[in-house]
This record gives C-alpha cells, sequence and structure tokens, in this order.
C-alpha cells in the first residue's frame, strides 16, 4: 500500500502526500510548481482555460491511448494518481513552437492572452489524436468540437479557428514520444498496482485494487465521499459550499473501466467516462453518440463518468433521462439491480445507502424499429445546463405507426428528478391519440421557474419536443 | 501577413504574467470580500468574532478604518466599504484578510450579520416613478421636432428594452498591493486606468500622489469593466497592505466579481418616428432612461454618448433626444465596450426596421435613403458636427453586393414559405462611431520613448494593453519611424511614475492617443539623430566621436535647429509612408542614408553611439491633445469627435420554430479603417467585438433575484457566445480608404465599433418574425438579448399564457 499519489508532469515524477493531495490540479499547478501559465477562470470546469493535458494509461477502454485535455480545476490532484501531465509550459521544445502554438501566435489566435493556454492545450490534443490516428488534416467542424470546452471573450474564435487550421500537422512531434518513455509506463504501471492511502489532517484518501476493500473503508469511514472525477463536487468544493476533505476513489479498481455489450444490453463501469462513452455508443446507438456531442465539454466528458452523472441525481443531468428511456439500471455493490425511474427519490436524494456503492449502469438498445429521439434545450446550445432535456423511445405495433406498442418518455429540468412522464405513457399506449396525451401530459409535471427558463417555457417545450418526435419519426398520424 | 500581436509568442507558452501570476512573497496575505446580499438595507448587526477565530484569518477590515471612503469617476458617490448603509446586493462591506486565499473565503462565510431592508429600486419604471435619478436630464435638439412630426405622412411610436451585459473578461478584477519604505505603496493592478487606480488608492488612505506607484503590465481583457472599477479594488488591497506593513494580494472569483461589479446599463428607451411614404424620416423623438445603478459611476458619460448615437448612420432634420440616468439599487453600472453608443443605435435601427415593416418594403432601402450624405447637405449631425470623409453610402453599396443580398432575401422568402421547422431573417445594419472622449480634457496622452546606446528602444505610454494590440501598434508606428523591425523597441509596463495624468485606455481612444504621443516623442529623437546623420555623412569616418572623443581631437557636434514641437503626427510627415523626414535623411532597415546618395549609409547602431558620445538626448518625451473638440455639455452642440468609424454588417439568422433557438448562419462585415497599422490585429478587433456583441443581443441573459442579487453570476448560468456560436460563414473586409487626415497615420480606431455591428443579429431575428402572420400588422417587441425563450414566447405567447394564469 502506498501513502503517496504518484503521477508524472512534463515528464518529471510527482509524489504528494497528504499535505498536497487535496489541491485541485490547477492550485497544486500555479502555487507549488509555479506553473502560472494554467489559468483559472471559473473555477467551474466551464471556460477551460485551466486546461492541462492528461493520459492515464492504466485505463485500458475504447478511447485511444493519448493525451486528452481536462480541467484541472476541478480535479483534484489525488485523481490523478497514475496519470502523465502536460502543460502549456511544457509543449515548446527547446526553441521549437508546438504547431498549435505556432499556429495561434501566426494567425492571431491570441489577443489578451488569459484563455490563451487553455486554448494550446485543447488545440494539442487534437494534434495528439491526430496523430495517433496517423491523419494530417482536419476541417473547421472537428476545430469548433475540440474547442467547446474554452471560452474566449476577445477574438471572437475566428483567428483560433484560423489557427487550428493552418497547424501543420505534418510536422508535429508526439507530445507522448516526449513525456511518456516505457521506463514511465513501466513504473506507472508499478504504481497503479498498488493502493494507496493516505492519512492526513487535513485531507485522507483511499483508493483500493478491490470492491470489497472500498465496502470494507465505507463501512469504517461513513463520511468518505466517493469521487469519479469531481467534476460536480469539485465546482461544490471551489464554491467552497462543501471541503473535499475524506474521499473514496475507484480509479485502481480493475473492471471499472468496462463497458460492453451482451446481445442488447450494455454494461457502463463506475469509471467509464462519458468520452469513453460516447465512443462506444458511436458503434453502437449513434443518436446517442450526438446527444453526447451537444453536452458538457471535451474537457469535461474526459474526466467526468456516466455513473457520477447519475448518481449525482441532479434534475438536469443530461445521461438521465436517455438511460431511463433505455431501460437502465442501477448496479449496486456490484451485485443489486434498481432501474433508474425507482433510484431518484427527491431533490439530489438517491437509493443508495449507506455502505453502497454504484458500480456500474445498464442499459438495454432499442429494437430494430423502435424510434428513439434525445433533445435538449438550453439558453446556449452548446456547453450549458439544460432546461429541458428529453428523451423517448417508442416501440410500434404496426408498420404505420399509428399504434404504440410500448413508448417511454423520460425528461429532465421538470421537476426535483428526472423522471418518467408514466400517465402520458399509458395513455399513449391505450389511445394513440396525441392531443390528449398532451393535456395529460402538463398535468403529469409543475416545472420551476428559475434563469434557466420560466415554468412556462419548459411546458411548451416539452410539448414541442414531444410534437417533433412524432414529426420527425413519421407517426400517430 | 502583419505582424502577430508583440506578446503572443509568451501567451501561447503560459509566460506571460498576469497580476495573480506574481510569485508570491514571503508573508504575502490575501483578502476576500464580504459583500451584501441585499439591494437597499440598513446594516443592523454586523460580528465578526467568528471570522477572527478561523484558522489562518489575520484581520478584518470595514468602513471605519479607511481615512477616505468615498471615491467615483465622475460624482464622489461611492463607499469603498459600505458603511451603516447597503445600497445594492453584492456591496462590498468588509475585507478579511488572511494567509491564504481559500482561508480568508472560507472564514468569509462566518461573518453574522443582519440587516433592515429599506426597500429596493430594481427597474427603470420603478425609478422614474419614484424620480430616483442620477444627474439631470439632459437634451439634444435640432430643427422643429414637434411640427415635423404632425406634419409626417405616418408615424410610430415604440419602446425598446435592452438589458444589462456582463464584460466576462477572462481576467477577473486584480490586485497587489506591496507596501514599500517611507510608507509608499506600488500597486499592481489588472486596470485600464492606473491613474485613476493611483489617485483613487492615494485619496482613500490620505497619501499624497507621489507615495503611490501603480503599475498595469496587462490585462486579461477589459472591455470597459477596468476602467473605473479596478480602483476601489485596488485601495482595499491597499488599505489592507498598508495597515498590515505586508504584501496583500486580492483577487476575485469570477462568481464574486461578476456580482460586485456593474455591467452595461440596461437601457428602456421610448420613441417616437414620423416618416413619409418613401420611409424618408422626417422627426426623431426619443427619450433615453438608463439604469445607472446605486452610484453615479460613468453611467452620466455613457448617457451622454447614446444620445449622441441616436442618429446612428441617418440624417434626420428634426431631431430631439433627451437623457436621464435612474438611480437604481443595482451594481453601479460602468463603461462596457462601445459606451452608450450600443443602446442610442440599437433605438434608431428597431425604429427603422419598423417603417420597413409598415410601409412594406425592404428595410435595407429605407436605410440607404436616410444616409448621411453630402448630397443637399444631408451631413450635419444633431449636434452640429459635420460628418467629414464619409464612407456610409459606399459601405452600404458594396457590402449589399459582396453579401448578394438581394437574391438571400428572395431566398429567405421562399424558405419562410416553405419550410415548417425554420424560419429565417437578414438584416444590414451599420454604425456610425464617434472617436474622441465626449469630456474635452480625456482626450491627452504623453509617452517616453528612450534609445539605448545598443539601438533598442523601450517606449511607455498611458496606454494599457488589454489583448486589443495597443502596445504591438505603438512599437510598430515607433520602429517604422526609424526603419527598424519591431522587435528592437519593447512596450514597458505602464507605470505612473513613468506617464502620470495619462487618460483611461477606452473610448477606442488608446493607439490614437498614445501612438501619437509616442510618435511625436520618437521625432524628436529623430529630427536630432537626423541633423546628426547629415554631418556624419559628410565627415570622414576617423574624426567622428567614437574614434575622437576619449582624445578631445575632434570639436563636438551641436545641434543647429531647434527642438520639434509640434501636437500634429501627421505635419511634416508623407502621407503615403506616414513617415517624416527630416534633411533628407531617411532611416530604412536599420541604416540611415541621405535620399541624394542610397549607397552611403550609416548603421542605426553607430548613429546612436555617435550621438551619444556628442551629449545628444537619445530619449524624448512627449505630449499629445487630440485637436478640435468643441462640444459644449450644455447646449449639446459642437464637434464631439474627432472623426467616426464606419462600418456595415450583414447577418443571416434562423430560428428554430418549436423551442427559438437561433442560429447565425451568415455574417458579412465591412468596416473602413483608415489605413491600418496592422491589418490582422484589426480584423481580430471586429471578429471579437462583433460575437462580444452578439452574445449581448442573444443569450447573454443576467438574472437577478428579488433583491438584485444576480445569480447569472459564473459561465455556468451566464451564456457568452462558446465557438460554436460563431456564424457559419463569417466574412470581414477593410474598405480601402486612404483618406482620413484626422488621425495619426491615417488609421480609424476600431476598438469599440464594431460592437455595434452585432445589432444586426437582433433585426434580423425581428426580420425573420415578421414572416409569421402573426406579426404582418404589428412588429415584433422583443428585449436585447432576444432568449429563446423571449424569441419562442413572442411567436406563440397564448401557448405560455396558459401556464402563466
Amino acid at each position: 500500500m502506498r501513502n503517496k499519489i504518484v503521477f508524472f508532469l512534463n515528464g518529471t515524477k510527482e509524489e504528494v502526500g497528504s499535505e498536497h493531495a487535496g489541491l485541485m490540479l490547477s492550485d497544486y499547478l500555479r502555487l507549488k510548481k509555479n506553473l502560472t501559465g494554467t489559468k483559472v477562470v471559473c473555477a467551474e470546469g466551464d471556460c477551460g482555460a485551466c486546461s492541462v493535458l492528461r493520459y492515464f494509461p492504466h485505463k485500458q477502454t475504447t478511447e485511444e491511448g493519448t493525451y486528452l485535455p481536462i480541467n484541472s480545476c476541478i480535479t483534484l490532484v489525488a485523481n490523478l494518481d497514475g496519470s502523465s501531465l502536460v502543460t502549456v509550459e511544457a509543449l515548446k521544445e527547446d526553441d521549437k513552437f508546438h504547431v498549435s502554438q505556432k499556429a495561434m501566435i501566426e494567425c492571431h489566435g491570441s489577443q489578451c492572452g488569459f484563455c490563451t493556454p487553455g486554448f494550446v492545450i485543447a488545440l494539442s490534443g487534437l494534434v495528439e489524436k491526430k496523430i495517433s490516428e496517423n491523419k494530417c488534416s482536419l476541417n473547421s467542424q472537428e476545430a469548433k468540437n475540440a474547442l467547446t470546452g474554452n471560452l474566449c471573450r476577445c477574438t471572437g474564435y475566428e483567428p483560433i479557428i484560423n489557427s487550428a487550421l493552418n497547424m501543420d500537422l505534418k510536422s508535429a512531434s508526439s507530445l507522448k514520444n516526449r513525456y511518456f518513455s516505457k521506463q514511465q509506463e513501466q513504473e506507472l504501471k508499478k504504481t497503479t498496482d498498488e493502493s494507496v492511502k493516505i492519512e492526513g489532517s487535513d485531507f485522507s484518501y483511499f483508493a483500493p485494487k478491490t470492491l470489497n476493500e472500498a465496502l470494507d473503508y465505507l463501512k469504517q469511514y461513513p463520511q468518505a465521499r466517493i469521487t469519479g472525477a469531481t467534476t460536480d463536487l469539485g465546482v461544490v468544493h471551489n464554491k467552497r459550499k462543501i471541503q473535499l476533505n475524506h474521499v473514496l476513489s475507484l480509479h485502481l479498481i480493475e473492471n471499472s473501466y468496462k463497458i460492453e455489450k451482451n446481445g442488447d444490453e450494455i454494461t457502463i463501469g463506475a469509471r467509464v467516462t462519458l468520452s469513453d462513452f460516447r465512443s462506444f455508443m458511436k458503434i453502437h446507438l449513434p443518436e446517442m453518440a450526438h446527444y453526447l456531442d451537444i453536452f458538457a465539454s471535451p474537457q469535461i466528458k474526459n474526466l467526468a463518468t456516466v455513473v457520477g452523472n447519475v448518481a449525482n441525481a441532479s434534475p438536469i443531468g443530461d445521461t438521465p433521462p436517455a438511460l431511463l428511456a433505455l431501460r437502465g439500471r442501477v448496479v449496486i455493490n456490484g451485485s443489486k439491480e434498481i432501474p433508474l425511474e425507482k433510484f431518484f427519490k427527491g431533490y439530489r436524494q438517491t437509493a443508495l445507502g449507506q455502505g453502497e456503492i454504484i458500480t456500474a449502469i445498464k442499459m438495454t438498445l432499442p429494437k430494430k424499429n423502435a424510434d428513439l429521439r434525445f433533445y435538449k434545450n438550453s439558453n446556449r446550445k452548446d456547453l450549458d445546463i439544460s432546461a429541458i432535456n428529453l428523451a423517448i423511445h417508442t416501440e410500434w405495433k404496426n408498420e404505420e405507426k399509428t399504434e404504440i406498442k410500448d413508448i417511454i418518455i423520460a425528461a429532465g429540468g421538470v421537476a426535483a428528478i428526472p423522471m418518467r412522464m408514466v400517465k402520458t405513457e399509458d395513455f399513449f399506449k391505450q389511445n394513440n391519440d396525441l392531443k390528449g396525451a398532451l393535456s395529460i401530459l402538463h398535468q403529469e409535471f409543475n416545472p420551476l421557474s428559475d434563469l434557466r427558463a420560466s415554468a412556462a417555457y419548459r411546458h411548451v417545450l416539452v410539448e414541442n419536443f414531444i410534437k417533433r418526435f412524432f414529426a420527425e419519426c413519421g407517426g400517430l398520424q | 501577413m502583419s505582424l502577430p500581436h508583440d506578446f503572443a509568442h509568451t501567451h501561447v507558452t503560459g509566460q506571460s504574467e498576469y497580476v495573480d501570476d506574481r510569485p508570491a512573497l514571503h508573508h504575502e496575505l490575501y483578502v476576500d470580500i464580504f459583500y451584501s446580499t441585499r439591494g437597499h438595507a440598513e446594516i443592523i448587526k454586523l460580528d465578526f468574532t467568528e471570522v477572527l477565530k478561523q484558522p489562518k484569518v489575520i484581520k478584518v477590515f470595514t468602513a471605519k478604518d479607511i481615512p477616505h471612503n468615498l471615491w467615483g469617476a465622475i460624482f464622489k458617490d461611492q463607499p469603498i466599504l459600505a458603511d451603516k448603509i447597503v445600497q445594492f446586493a453584492g456591496e462590498p462591506i468588509a475585507l478579511i484578510v488572511a494567509e491564504t486565499m481559500e482561508a480568508a473565503q472560507r472564514a468569509k462565510q462566518k461573518v453574522m450579520i443582519e440587516y433592515k431592508d429599506l426597500g429596493a429600486i430594481l427597474t427603470i419604471d420603478e425609478a422614474k416613478k419614484l424620480k430616483s435619478f442620477i444627474g439631470d436630464a439632459r437634451k439634444i435638439e435640432r430643427g422643429q421636432v414637434d411640427e415635423a412630426m404632425s406634419k409626417a405622412l405616418h408615424q410610430i411610436t415604440g419602446k425598446i428594452e435592452i438589458q444589462g451585459h456582463d464584460h466576462f473578461y477572462l481576467e477577473s478584477q486584480a490586485t497587489i498591493a506591496y507596501p514599500l519604505e517611507d510608507g509608499q505603496l506600488e500597486i499592481h493592478s489588472s486596470s485600464q486606468h492606473p491613474t485613476e487606480t493611483q489617485h483613487v488608492v492615494a485619496h482613500s488612505l490620505g497619501l499624497p500622489d507621489k507615495d503611490i506607484v501603480v503599475q498595469v503590465k496587462r490585462m486579461g481583457g477589459g472591455f470597459g469593466g477596468k476602467e473605473s472599477q479596478a480602483a476601489p479594488f485596488a485601495a482595499m488591497a491597499a488599505l489592507c497592505a498598508q495597515k498590515l506593513k505586508r504584501p496583500v494580494r486580492l483577487c476575485l472569483t469570477k462568481d464574486d466579481d461578476m456580482i460586485m461589479t456593474g455591467k452595461r446599463n440596461p437601457f428602456e428607451n421610448i420613441y417616437k418616428i414620423g416618416f413619409d411614404q418613401e420611409g424618408k424620416i422626417l422627426a426623431w423623438d426619443v427619450q433615453l432612461f438608463s439604469d445607472g445603478g446605486a452610484y453615479a459611476d460613468l453611467s452620466t458619460s455613457i448617457m451622454e454618448r447614446a444620445m449622441l448615437h441616436s442618429d446612428n448612420a441617418y440624417y434626420i432634420p428634426n431631431m430631439r433626444v433627451t437623457g436621464q440616468v435612474c438611480k437604481t439599487h443595482h451594481h453601479p453600472h460602468t463603461a462596457f465596450r462601445g459606451f452608450g453608443g450600443p443602446k442610442g443605435v440599437a433605438t434608431i435601427e428597431k425604429a427603422i426596421e419598423e417603417i420597413a415593416h409598415f410601409l412594406k418594403k425592404d428595410p435595407l432601402e429605407v436605410r440607404k435613403i436616410n444616409l448621411y450624405s453630402d448630397t443637399n447637405e444631408r451631413n450635419l449631425t444633431h449636434y452640429g458636427q459635420k460628418v467629414e470623409n464619409n464612407q456610409l453610402y459606399r459601405l452600404h453599396e458594396e457590402l449589399e453586393k459582396k453579401c448578394d443580398y438581394k437574391k438571400r432575401r428572395q431566398e429567405i422568402e421562399l424558405h419562410n414559405q416553405s419550410h415548417l421547422s425554420t424560419l429565417r431573417g437578414l438584416s444590414l445594419t451599420s454604425v456610425k462611431f464617434g472617436i474622441s472622449f465626449t469630456t474635452r480634457f480625456l482626450n491627452q496622452a504623453n509617452a517616453l520613448v528612450i534609445v539605448h546606446l545598443d539601438g533598442s528602444l523601450q517606449i511607455s505610454t498611458g496606454a494599457t494593453e488589454m489583448g486589443q494590440g495597443v502596445n504591438a501598434r505603438i512599437s510598430e508606428m515607433v520602429t517604422s519611424e526609424l526603419g527598424l523591425s519591431r522587435d528592437q523597441a519593447r512596450v514597458m509596463p505602464t507605470r505612473t511614475d513613468k506617464n502620470a495624468n495619462t487618460s483611461p485606455t477606452a473610448a477606442s481612444s488608446g493607439t490614437d492617443l498614445n501612438g501619437a504621443a509616442a510618435l511625436l516623442a520618437t521625432r524628436k529623437i529623430k529630427r536630432r539623430l537626423s541633423e546628426l546623420a547629415q554631418y556624419l555623412l559628410d565627415l570622414p569616418q576617423e574624426k567622428w566621436a567614437s574614434k575622437t572623443a576619449g582624445l578631445g581631437t575632434q570639436a563636438e557636434f551641436v545641434l543647429k535647429h531647434s527642438n520639434l514641437d509640434v501636437n500634429d503626427p501627421n505635419e511634416g510627415a508623407d502621407w503615403i509612408s506616414g513617415k517624416a523626414n527630416y534633411f533628407g535623411i531617411i532611416f530604412e532597415d536599420g541604416f540611415v542614408y541621405h535620399e541624394s546618395n542610397k549607397t552611403k549609409k550609416i548603421e542605426f547602431k553607430s548613429l546612436i553611439l555617435e550621438a551619444y558620445l556628442n551629449r545628444i538626448s537619445l530619449s524624448d518625451y512627449s505630449f499629445y491633445r487630440i485637436p478640435g473638440i468643441e462640444f459644449n455639455k450644455l447646449t449639446g452642440q459642437g464637434d464631439a469627435f474627432l472623426y467616426f468609424t464606419q462600418g456595415t454588417a450583414c447577418t443571416e439568422v434562423s430560428i428554430q420554430r418549436d423551442t427559438g433557438e437561433v442560429k447565425i448562419l451568415r455574417t458579412d462585415i465591412l468596416m473602413d479603417l483608415g489605413r491600418p497599422v496592422n491589418h490582422d490585429l484589426d480584423i481580430g478587433q471586429i471578429s471579437g467585438a462583433y460575437i462580444q456583441g452578439l452574445g449581448w443581443v442573444t443569450t447573454e441573459n443576467l438574472f437577478y433575484n428579488d433583491q438584485g442579487l444576480l445569480l447569472s453570476h459564473a459561465p455556468s448560468t451566464y451564456k457568452i457566445p462558446s465557438i460554436q456560436d460563431t456564424p457559419r460563414h463569417f466574412q470581414i473586409e477593410l474598405l480601402k480608404n486612404d483618406e482620413n487626415y484626422a488621425n495619426v497615420r491615417g488609421t480609424k480606431a476600431v476598438g469599440e465599433p464594431p460592437l455595434l455591428l452585432a445589432i444586426s443579429a437582433w433585426t434580423a431575428i425581428n426580420n425573420a418574425l415578421t414572416h409569421l402572420p402573426r406579426f404582418e400588422k404589428n412588429y415584433p417587441q422583443l428585449k436585447i438579448p432576444a432568449t429563446s425563450e423571449r424569441i419562442l414566447r413572442s411567436m406563440e405567447p397564448e401557448k405560455f399564457k396558459v401556464w402563466e394564469s
């Protein structure tokens, strides 16, 4: 058992104990390592100024093994155990700018410069991806998608898009070659073979190798927070509403990274990130992958887990309605299964008991002729918290799609929990009547008015999305 | 290709230093600000007992610790820390000093406070009813408005509601105060106005200005938000540093910054417009009301600019504009790119759209017949300034062609008839933005240029760098004057001990003012060097001072010509190159020569050495004042501006009919920027300003609770445009115009004007809606910003009413 967090920072090994393991990475870089190129603007993972590159070789999943941009402002140093990190200071090689830097200089991609390190890191991540895929070209949509998690207030983005398109990918050298040697790989492998426990006066941390150890620890320390990537708890911590001082992490548990398909059932392990989930779903359910494109940022998706998005039980979480529509089940302690609609109990309350850990989420792929759609409305199209999100999954009795065999309508932003519109579903199944169903629908929920949307807008949106669903799939005329 | 930003190479490596990047000194302390959560209340209990018990907490300061608590950019009406009464939610009350930032932040939650509410005014309407105003009502009038209005064939009355707009500079307000010997303080601040920051710090602490030095290296964005409002935060840090005799750092979190600091003023404008059958405007009567927030800040000046821009690009023979700032209990609103301009312009642009809608004409046709033009003397503004070097008509004609306006207009008509899921709209609007501070005395600047013995230069001005590239432009002007490459000069951090009594870097004037001053200082040196060069070119090298000065065998060269003393940076300059020529000496590529003999050259570096050895000054200081600013604030008449920056934009939008969501499909911009010093920097200003303006008119929605406390105070809730919100096709071009003789090197200021071009996105949204049967008679009544909810609500009000009755 280790008592130090181990990772590589710009090629140098770092061993961090209780004193600094509870810091957010951005604070560790800026205050303890004097690496002030990494900026903090929002401290909530929304602006990307704090982006750094992370490679986590321990994880063996669908995403290519490469450096991915993450938000350092909401990532605990402890949770980077086993990683290799690269910050903006390390991109330039002797006197040679990284291709992303060179392009940003030449194409005026930087004005005040405060967001620039984050953009350069995100672009470098894109370059790493291109190198790993052996591709030398990129289009503006790819560039935009890679930069969705970075806000700039000066340039209007146009010069940054031009910078991305003018990166000389042919001459790009791989950061992985520079900062991740075979020797480091072996060293990290050895590191992650061992569990880690830190017991300090201000910060305690446990990352076991097995589920049983985790459960035992929880019994002993029920106050310990189980964290996936702290993309949510990190925000609450930074806003000083909680203090993340006792943490349990599952990052060393082997099969927690598994995402697999058995027949039409998909099992998503506790540590599967939204990025991994997207890659996997791109093959098995493209509609889901597309939906994942419009929420959160690449930086968040590279860290945040599907299980975390469910466990968090936010009424406006973006995966729960989709998972509800796919008959999601929450797997607890490796064995017990609870249907997702029974998991959400109240505002940010779940059926998860003391000493229980969500080990996976299961869901069932739709039948071939079923129609499935996901909708989301937010003030800004990309990287914004939903006013309403909605998933509809319909199986038809007939080819003309006038009679419904089964339907699930699940929505977020309509109540204290992500919920299914059960009465509306029943009415649809019995009457196959859209107009009647809509009047039932509105009685089923009573949304709040808040800064994202008025209650009325939420009502109108839910109704309009349902209408759009039937218009798009050509059903129920 | 233009040169890059002068610090692009350190921005991309993370090497560029901002205030909070400065290494912490031993013993440095951190401040967090405890602020009010009530809009207007008396503080009846304020207890820090628990705060002081928290680990690492050193001290708490309140209003009573500040010798002179009131500050203000125009009127000194705002307390640095609230004393007994709070007047807005977010108003600073106490400073909590601790050994770490986190300790201060956590201790802040332990403040015990009790309020007695005094009733907060939170809307312009309430303020008007209660006559709660800041400053007097102002009026600018020309012609016979009432008579012309009643005689006009048609009249339309209307109202426009414009919300605030957060600057969202990435770097929040930041200051470090270092106590020095003998009671001096050195302040490092993220400020657009180091001089005012110096003065506010000195005044608040009761110190003479000589004991305070303010340094601004660069800002991570400013946009007007650090023009006046950086100063009180510097004063807070300075107070703590002075009292505790330790360096003190005050760097706000984004949330606290957004809650505490003022925004672009909200406006609610009421208007009546009279016009003929053609659409020609005959009378324009508009009343502007702004929400100034709790304190005056710059709101009265902002209102003035709004009034001066209520004509925008249009000649209006009979026009009356009144302006009144309302006092509410919101954060004190402040400068934001465009100042009052966008609010005046949005109003007239909406009225023009309404005229076109009423007459069933294309709005572009109505715009074109109303433009300022030299024919029939339709070139005099309502404040009596002639619009010179007017490019408006050319800009409209060229952009209309370039963007294929007519064809796309027809396509949009067809699209809207045949597509049920989306609605499209198109609009072409323009801007005529007055360049100069409307307050005359601010139009001055000074600069210091130093040539070192190796021939490299340091330039110091009062300009502050916030990304706009003012330093890049200044160093480009200075070095090109001396025939050097730009990297031979470095623009130094702005410091009040080198450049005093400077104006804020604001009003788009940074390069105009400071560039002119720096160029004048450079010319003084250049003139001396030219005279020396002329002498040296005729003198055998063995007689040069570098060979003889130590021996004293050669007489010292004495300048015969008097020093250069002019205020016009274009005087004596060759118009095409922009460079001055003295005694026929040419400075080129690091060498000087006489224009009559290109082969006989002296290296610039050698010339500098000879100048030094002949005891000729290699440094100079210069002062520049913008000529011809004669605006009388009492009569509202006169030449308010040196010149106008003009431009046009055409934006096409698509609205999702069942959600109200907007996509910007295409934007074409054409601007007249005279002769840019650095083309690409200017283009970057245009794209940045347009997208910032786009956020203002679409997604950036400030949401307050019933105490006026801002709830959308972080990027998770306040949505500035992301990279996905940029127009799918975005084309920016500059008009070729060599004719701007008014300004340094024939350039035109670019900082603010293009923001106003984003109004075309808002009018395009309105234009899309007019295709719906519901708007056949009545023009849509959308606020700024037109959020997707507001758009859907205007399309389907009945559906919303069901849930709101």
